[in-house]
């Protein structure tokens, strides 16, 4: 920057009176007739000019370089087949030509991936507000334009943006859209979710018409096939099968064409549903009312999820007194639709007690067993009635019933001990305060409280016994029947651990996991495969109750299978830990159970729309004069352009784009030259004043002459 | 060696022998419901309550399919109330207080679902001004943990766990007897007859109307105490023992009887989800 600038020796006030003192005199000068007016005035003015300071400033400029931003996208998307070579061919070509500008430096910004995609938007716009604006010549984006950012794209910029499209003209793909999915479902009722087939690009005729063949499978295991045609919308009932997460696979083969379609990571979805249960309906009969009857009722009812129906008989049918019917407070109850009609509507069935009095009739007996082998669930927790005649045992319920009482009952203090299975068994594993083995049976307190009594039984052969009592006979007996599961104590004392006699025990949690396991609870099962899933990372346990697990075979989305070697980490617990190179369906399996498992996104954002597109990028090339380009069309040549001026074209040589040098540059120091020396103003005054007074005199002597 | 083996079974033999064997008597309360009650030191009122838990558990045996055994006098310095359901505490003057370790002991016995209860026993001259029951009460009562108490309410679930009350007399009638008091915003749900109060069982109850008395028979099983006279005492008793017979039951099944309503709701539920589907 150079100019004038003013430097007073006086106030500016006191330098402007002065200017109009002197034009004041020259106007009075002109009025007398004073031919030295315009002498005299000059010279006024001229002081006042001497004392303004008049003075040159001139600045020292450098002229800076051009900026050209080269954005290159490598996300996941660009790696599709072809892609990759097209990016780094149009990046070679683009530096090289570059290069041969004269002051032009490239900024080159690398896209990678990103959780939410491929964030275009958002890396040009840090890319320009890093720049100074005055030095931005061009911005130069190689990409297939699948920004999952859009909003974030500028809408400006300030020199052209020409974007480079990779990808192919015959580029088509056919991917699975799930429009809507539940995220919960109640166990054994329908949930829908809603899903499309769509397909994107130059799709090949032979494939335009042809439904996709969609496999739907529900934790692994295959549901059903059906065809469905390109945009049709489908509600494809599921049934969620179980507690906790319910996997649903559906996808479809890469159709077959002369052209492959671009990839077929999005021919799949994995939906996650996590099975929730309706409420438990838990009918309770209670055979007489006793210490521990309201330790169940407690369980039960502190369960907000539990609809209990409970039943006590108050008043054996060989009991009478003379109290007329209408001052008592027994109702009968409706045992025929309990037992008969309404069974397979409970969850649960808890035999507290309970003695074949002559209430339940026989029929009712052998429809609970009936509803076990249909997959119900019955607790029996029995007294020392169970050693008597009016065993269960002996009704047609006995049957199921996983021991025999052999008419024994043990009326001794006893310590309740886990057994070998009882350590593994996830009903009774890692119970707080479980005896150590060869512990004394004393009271304390360093352990669980004693039982007082308990019956002597057979156990079925193939039941598992996990706790035992007094002279390690069973006590906690857990049996499968048919598709349903039976557990039975011997002992109806479990209340003396809510008591706290001897410190009591975990009466609440036992008897919560034992009915849990009997309702067939998932995370109480005990062959299972858990992987806890966080991020890619998942760790793999494996419950068994035999003493080794074998390695968890791994199958990866691309089929590529991998096995895992589990270390033991407790009594029947096998874990290991496993990171997965990538997103998507995981099939994990040990020969007898498998389980899926899906990490990330099964279709990651990258793959959603795989299809090179102008669409995103289109508008802010056009306002900046910039153009899109696909590279499948050649190579563009690059020139430069003035501002302002259309910024790409045709050439005899093919398409050219262009940046807009911008002639920028910094001051980096000022220089201040006063306009004239003191002296010489001086001069300059004193010749005027003089001038004025010689041209004034000399004029008079003239004038008098002539 | 073999005397080493000896040794190791004679110390493992005495180390089986340290572990006390829990009271006798006590282990039987726990197999069976077992009525108790607390000594109280006073010949007279420790024979009343032993006489009048022996007659309310023959009526119990007769009636109802509880059949509680023999009943057990507690000293609470000493016996350990957790195998024990229901505790009567007949009040007397002259009664020592109880050790503070018998207090911890007591309030986790009414904490973990244990009840007791309180029988002033001045039915007959409470209220009046004079002296009664209510000093004695105080002095033993208060170190235990009890919740607010109200008198109980005419539709608490113990006026109908198994027949229908509403009174509670013993030896004495008309007196309020008080319970836990409801806790506040307790509303009749809609189409309940009554409010569903207090999940669970009101730890104490207090009364003065000389229970064990109304109930207490002798050996032959005859009463042993007069009740009023005439025709309406024999009522009377018989009042005694259906609150007797209420209360063992409410102490065993908590709200069983107020959820009994609501059966009915639950299967008409069940039906019209059949319906639907």
């Amino acid at each position: 920057m150079s100019g004038p600038a003013f430097d007073p020796l006086l106030p500016w006030p006191l330098v402007g009176a002065l200017a109009v003192l002197a034009a004041l005199v020259a106007l009075w000068s002109l009025w007398r007739g004073l031919r030295g007016w315009l002498l005299r005035g000059l010279a006024g003015l001229a002081v006042a000019a001497a004392l303004a300071g008049p003075a040159l400033e001139s600045g020292i400029r450098d002229k800076l370089s051009d900026i050209v931003i080269l954005l290159d996208d490598r996300s996941a998307s660009q790696d599709l087949p072809g892609r990759a070579a097209q990016t780094d061919a149009a990046l070679a070509e683009m530096t090289r030509q570059l290069a041969a500008l004269p002051d032009t430096e490239i900024r080159r910004v690398t896209v990678g991936d990103d959780p939410d995609g491929t964030a275009l938007g958002a890396a040009l716009t840090r890319a320009l507000a890093a720049e100074p604006q005055g030095r931005v010549a061009g911005v130069i984006a190689v990409t297939d334009g699948l920004a999952h950012d859009r909003a974030m794209i500028p809408a400006a910029a300030p020199a052209p943006v020409q974007v480079l499209l990779t990808g192919e003209d015959r580029d088509w793909d056919r991917r699975l859209l799930i429009e809507e999915a539940p995220a919960y479902g109640l166990i054994d009722k329908p949930v829908t979710i809603r899903l499309r087939v769509e397909d994107q690009g130059a799709v090949p005729p032979e494939v335009a018409q042809a439904p996709a063949r969609l496999r739907v499978a529900l934790d692994g295991e295959p549901l059903r096939g059906l065809d469905l045609p390109p945009g049709v919308t489908l509600d494809l009932p599921v049934v969620p099968k179980h507690a906790g997460q319910n996997v649903v696979s559906i996808g479809f083969d890469a159709p077959e064409a002369a052209t492959p379609e671009l990839t077929d990571r999005n021919n799949a979805a994995a939906i996650q549903i996590q099975g929730v249960r309706d409420r438990l309906r838990v009918l309770l009969v209670s055979g007489a009312p006793h210490a521990g009857e309201r330790t169940w009722r407690n369980l039960l009812k502190s369960d907000a999820n539990v609809d209990l129906i409970h039943f006590t008989i108050l008043r054996p049918p060989d009991k009478m007194d003379a109290v007329p019917v209408d001052e008592m407070s027994l109702i009968a109850f409706p045992t025929q639709e309990l037992f008969m009609e309404r069974i397979k509507d409970f969850d649960l069935i808890i035999f507290d007690r309970d003695r074949v009095r002559g209430i339940l009739m026989p029929q009712y007996y052998e429809n609970i067993r009936r509803y076990v082998e249909e997959g119900g669930a019955v607790l029996v927790s029995a007294g020392p009635e169970m050693s008597t005649v009016e065993s269960l045992n002996l009704s047609p319920m006995g049957a199921i019933i996983p021991a025999r009482p052999t008419g024994r009952v043990y009326d001794e203090p006893f310590l309740p001990r886990l057994t070998e299975d009882g350590q593994r068994h996830p009903v009774t594993a890692g119970l707080t305060g479980a005896p150590v083995q060869g512990a004394p049976a004393n009271g304390s307190g360093s352990h669980w409280g004693r039982w007082l009594r308990m019956s002597q039984v057979i156990p079925d052969p193939r039941a598992q016994v996990v706790m035992t009592g007094a002279n390690d006979e069973p006590l906690l007996i857990l049996n499968r029947v048919g598709k349903g599961r039976v557990a039975l104590l011997t002992s109806d004392q479990v209340w003396l651990w809510g008591r706290g006699f001897e410190g009591g025990g975990p009466q609440l949690e036992l008897l919560r996991r034992i009915a849990h396991w009997s309702m067939q609870e998932p995370d109480l099962e005990e062959e299972a495969l858990l992987a806890d899933v966080s991020d890619l990372g998942v760790t793999v346990t494996r419950r068994t109750m035999d003493a080794t697990a074998g390695p968890v075979r791994i199958t990866h989305p691309d089929g590529k299978t991998e096995d895992l070697v589990l270390t033991e980490a407790g009594p029947g617990r096998f874990t290991a830990r496993w990171t997965a190179p990538g997103p998507g369906l995981y099939r994990l399996s040990d020969g007898t159970i498998s389980r899926v498992v899906a990490l990330g996104p099964a279709a990651p954002r990258e793959f959603e729309e795989t299809v090179a597109t102008p669409a995103a990028l289109a508008p802010l090339a056009e306002a900046t004069n910039g153009t899109v380009l696909r590279l499948a069309e050649g190579m563009p040549g690059l020139r430069s352009v003035r501002e302002g001026r259309p910024a790409h074209g045709q050439g005899v040589a093919g398409p050219w784009i262009a940046i807009t040098p911008r002639d920028a540059a910094s001051v980096s120091g000022v220089t201040h030259r006063p306009l004239l020396p003191g002296w010489a103003w001086l001069a300059l005054i004193a010749a005027l004043a003089l001038a004025g007074w010689l041209a004034e005199g000399r004029g008079r002597l003239l004038g008098s002459r002539a | 060696m073999r005397w080493l083996a000896f040794l190791a079974a004679l110390l493992w033999a005495a180390a089986l022998g340290a572990q006390e064997a829990p009271d006798p008597r006590l282990t039987r309360a726990a197999d069976e419901v077992t009525l108790a009650y607390v000594i109280t030191g006073d010949a007279d009122v420790d024979a009343a309550s032993e006489a009048g838990l022996r007659g309310l558990s023959q009526v119990l045996t007769q009636r109802t399919t509880v059949e509680p055994g023999p009943p057990v006098g507690i000293d609470p310095d000493s016996d350990d109330l957790s195998l024990l359901t229901f505790l009567y505490w007949p009040v007397t003057d002259s009664q020592p207080a109880p050790s503070p370790q018998a207090y911890v002991r007591m309030n986790h016995f009414l904490r973990s679902g244990g009840m007791i209860l309180f029988d002033t026993r001045d039915g007959d001259i409470a209220g009046l001004g004079g002296p009664d029951g209510s000093a004695a009460l105080q002095r033993l009562a208060a170190p235990l943990d009890i919740p607010p108490l109200a008198p109980i309410p005419a539709d608490h679930v113990l006026t109908r766990t198994f027949y229908l009350l509403q009174d509670f007399p013993g030896r004495y009638q008309g007196n309020p007897v008080w319970a836990e008091a409801p806790p506040a915003g307790a509303e009749a749900a809609e189409g309940v007859p009554f409010r569903n109060l207090n999940d669970g069982v009101s730890p104490v109850m207090i009364g003065g109307n000389a229970w064990a008395e109304a109930w207490a028979v002798d050996e032959g099983g005859l009463p042993m105490f007069s009740i009023g006279a005439g025709f309406d005492a024999e009522h009377q008793r018989e009042m005694a023992n259906r609150f007797g017979v209420n209360l063992v039951m409410y102490v065993l099944t908590g709200n069983y009887k107020s959820d009994q309503v609501h059966i009915p709701a639950l299967l008409e539920r069940l039906r019209g989800e059949e319906m639907s589907q």
